[in-house]
């Protein structure tokens, strides 16, 4: 083989990971499956990031709400990931006497052990799906062998997202911030930091070995340990080798409703859009829609939209995903509308998030705020 | 494993018509409608008639063409048994020729058919901007028991002259075939789309190969062999949408059509009868802060800041501020920079439309011409190019091209 399995690595990624910071937009779907960008779900930007990058065993550990992913992803095929060998690996949680869904990477690692074994990729990289990147797992895991590290961090340096901030503990999702020493080497994981100011917040996305990887899930599952990061690296720092690897690339981290609808407002700026394809191209499923046609009358400023839609009012500062209709006279301004979504005749929406196939009625009015955008679920007529 | 249907889909037409727009693609390539080629839609009504199997005949500028089909994925046409299989002229025992004619080029593709012993093969055209249920063409085939049908239009009489005739009686049976006649004595129009039983198919097939006189093509040879042989042949009656984008002018003139889906009859919005094509995997298209657009189709990968009315624009084409797109059909990755004034014309993939240039012009009283630009080409700050101007070379600075 061309490629032996000395440098090569297979995915793992987390498609639950933060739903609860996004009530609103996952009651029927998932993380993963979140809609971005006018015409692509939230794990294409991973997915599409490791297949570039060579990655072509992907694992998606699923934990509930997964039909819309399975019908997003279907075999595999847009990302190129239909492999006699390797490619997309769905993994739904496995009913035993009790459906028991799993807490935490521990456990949900453990739940594919067996076949975690029987891979032969020599890396693991493993990370959530509430980031939106077009991520260089090449340069990452070049750095994790030539560092001869155990384990890898991909890190940010920035403020802690509010979204986080406002984190409640009670519920399962933690974020980390790492301090390092001058040869980058991880000395501290501190779990929900609350300190003001720039830090190094952890991506959660992590290379390690294989075989360590095993072991360790294996010794800690045996112990009733939950969190990968918490109760597996951050106590031993001093025994493996755990290093940071700073990404300073375009990114976005949904952490809440609100920095949904803001990091979509920001693919407004041409000069993010760039930076956040230019890299690599990031694959989503086709759904075959016409042109979208801007008919006379139609008034459209600042606005980025996918195929099938169909302008005849005004559009100003939104994101339209496939398939929108804005009817004659329709105003719809600082809006993020998600695919199917017909605002009808003489209707005005502001600061709003429409979910998929919601209509607003002729002449309704509604309106939210930057800070508050008004959500209308999945299959809504207002 | 038998199958009742399969189609051959003749894609070989080098379109010399369309000049420039063809210098590097066969005909069937030609970017049409905003994100789909010419062969897109008898491919895609292929698969919405249930015909699972198709083999395409190219010859011309293959290139393009292949790596479009591909596998078929896109057309749902990746199959296990069937699919879609691009089909050059080939060496054989015997020697290799290029495809002498329609006929021959099915000819040269019997061993193909063969293999999935269908009871029926229709023959269709890579050239035409047509929406079309074959079931239903099949099933009248069927119902008439006919060994030969041929799809055909109405067409104005003053114009039929110009056309492949069919000489019908009450029963829609065919009695003569009158090609380009000067006094024509039906207006039903041969559109070239065929459906025969096999059987009859490859025995005329082979009687036409062994004349040496036959120029081997389905109009002048094959359909007059069968009409002297009292075949039972019928004449189909289609009155969608149907347009053969031969010229520069006609192509220009579908593409206009397209954005007035209620009026012209090409509608490309209808949900029963997609249209499938390759897909750009261009992010969703961006309108800027100054845009303005009116009546236009716009798709992935696009940036307008300009203003852009009445136009048809491809994946990743950039418009930019004080721009002016007006009737034009723009292919995929063409840039218009700053003051470009663009209208009545077709920009070929990839060209650069520099500063200020100007191509194209509205029409003035007879002046009608569609100016033209070919793909990779660059036409330089303030050049203009003539309403009638076809442009195969790049244009320097300031320079004028009619």
């Amino acid at each position: 083989m061309v490629n032996s399995n000395a440098d090569s690595a297979m995915g793992i990624l987390f498609p639950n990971s933060y739903d609860s910071l996004v009530p609103e937009l996952v009651t029927e779907r998932l993380m993963a499956s979140i809609p971005f960008a006018s015409r692509y779900r939230l794990v294409d930007f991973l997915l599409s990031s490791m297949v570039n990058c060579g990655i072509d065993n992907i694992s998606l550990i699923v934990r509930k709400n997964y039909h819309s992913l399975m019908d997003h992803l279907g075999s595999g095929r847009e990302w190129d990931l239909t492999r006699k060998v390797g490619g997309l690996n769905i993994v739904p949680p496995f009913a035993q006497k009790t459906v028991n869904v799993y807490n935490g990477r521990v456990e949900a690692i453990a739940s594919i052990i067996a076949y975690l074994k029987r891979q032969k990729e020599k890396y693991v990289i493993m990370a959530d799906t509430n980031i939106v990147v077009n991520f260089d797992f090449s340069a990452l895991l070049q750095q994790h062998i030539d560092s001869g590290a155990d384990v890898t961090i991909a890190y940010v340096k920035e403020e802690i997202p509010e979204g986080l901030l406002d984190i409640d503990m009670t519920k399962k999702d933690l974020y980390y911030t790492l301090e390092m020493n001058e040869s980058g080497r991880v000395e501290k994981i501190i779990v929900n930091d609350k300190d003001k100011g720039v830090k190094n917040v952890s991506m959660n996305i992590y290379v390690i070995d294989r075989e360590l990887l095993i072991e360790q899930i294996q010794e800690s599952y045996v112990n009733g340990r939950t969190y990968f990061e918490r109760d597996i690296i951050s106590p031993q720092l001093d025994k493996l080798n755990v290093q940071g690897y700073q990404h300073e690339g375009y990114y976005a981290r949904i952490t809440s409703g609100k920095s949904y609808f803001q990091e979509n407002m920001k693919m407004l700026e041409e000069k993010n859009v760039e930076e956040l394809f230019a890299h690599s191209p990031i694959y989503t499923k086709i759904r075959d829609d016409n042109p979208t046609r801007y008919m006379a009358g139609a008034h459209a400023k600042n606005v980025m939209a996918a195929d099938g839609c169909v302008i005849e009012g005004e559009v100003e500062n939104s994101i339209l995903f496939r398939g929108v209709k804005v009817k004659k006279g329709a105003k719809v301004r600082n809006c993020v509308l998600m695919q199917d979504t017909v605002i009808e005749t003489g209707a005005t929406v502001e600061y709003t998030i429409t979910d998929k196939n919601v209509t607003v009625s002729s002449y309704k009015e509604l309106k939210g705020t930057e800070s508050f955008p008004v959500f209308v679920e999945k299959r809504k007529t207002v | 494993m038998a199958k009742e249907m399969i189609a051959m889909l003749l894609a070989g037409g080098q379109g010399s018509r369309l000049y420039t727009l063809t210098q590097k693609l066969a005909k069937p390539a030609v970017p049409f409608g905003g994100k789909y080629r010419i062969i897109d839609f008898p491919l895609s009504n292929c698969v919405n008639s249930g015909i699972d199997t198709v083999g395409i005949l190219t010859q011309y500028q293959p290139l393009v063409l292949n790596e479009y089909i591909g596998n078929g994925q896109p057309w749902d046409l990746d199959r296990l048994h069937g699919g879609v299989h691009v089909l050059p002229p080939y060496q054989k025992s015997t020697g290799s020729d290029w495809y002498k004619g329609t006929a021959n080029a099915i000819y040269q593709n019997m061993n193909f058919i063969e293999r999935y012993d269908p009871e029926y093969v229709i023959i269709l055209s890579g050239d035409q901007i047509c929406k079309q249920d074959y079931s239903d063409f099949l099933r009248f085939h069927k119902e008439k028991g006919a060994e030969f049908s041929v799809a055909v239009m109405e067409v104005p009489w003053e114009e039929a002259s110009r056309f492949g005739l069919m000489v019908t009686d009450e029963n829609d049976k065919i009695t003569e075939f009158q090609e380009k006649p000067k006094e024509p004595k039906s207006n039903l129009a041969s559109m070239g789309i065929y459906i025969f039983n096999w059987n009859i198919l490859k025995q005329y097939l082979i009687e036409d190969e062994n004349d040496p006189n036959s120029e081997n093509d389905f109009g002048k040879n094959v359909i007059p062999n069968l009409l002297r042989d009292n075949r039972d042949m019928y004449a189909y009656r289609f009155d969608g949408y149907w347009k053969d984008v031969g010229t520069i002018s006609s192509l220009w003139e579908a593409n206009m059509e397209v954005l007035d889906p209620e009026n012209s009859g090409i509608n490309l919005f209808d949900e029963d009868w997609r249209i499938y094509s390759r897909n750009s995997g261009m992010t969703g298209h961006r309108i800027g802060q100054g845009a303005e657009l009116e009546n236009s189709m716009i798709t992935d990968g696009c940036s307008i800041e300009g203003a852009v009315k009445h136009s048809i624009l491809f994946a990743g084409v950039k418009v930019e501020k004080g721009a002016v797109i007006e009737d034009a059909v723009i292919m995929g990755g063409s840039t218009i920079k700053e003051g470009a004034q663009v209208k009545h014309c077709i920009i070929a993939e990839n060209v650069v439309i520099e500063k200020n240039a100007v191509v194209g012009a509205m029409p003035e009283g007879d002046e009608k011409g569609v100016a033209t630009v070919g793909s990779n080409i660059i036409v330089g700050e303030g050049a203009v190019i003539g309403p009638n101007a076809m442009v195969s070379e790049d244009v320097k600075g300031g320079d004028k091209v009619w």
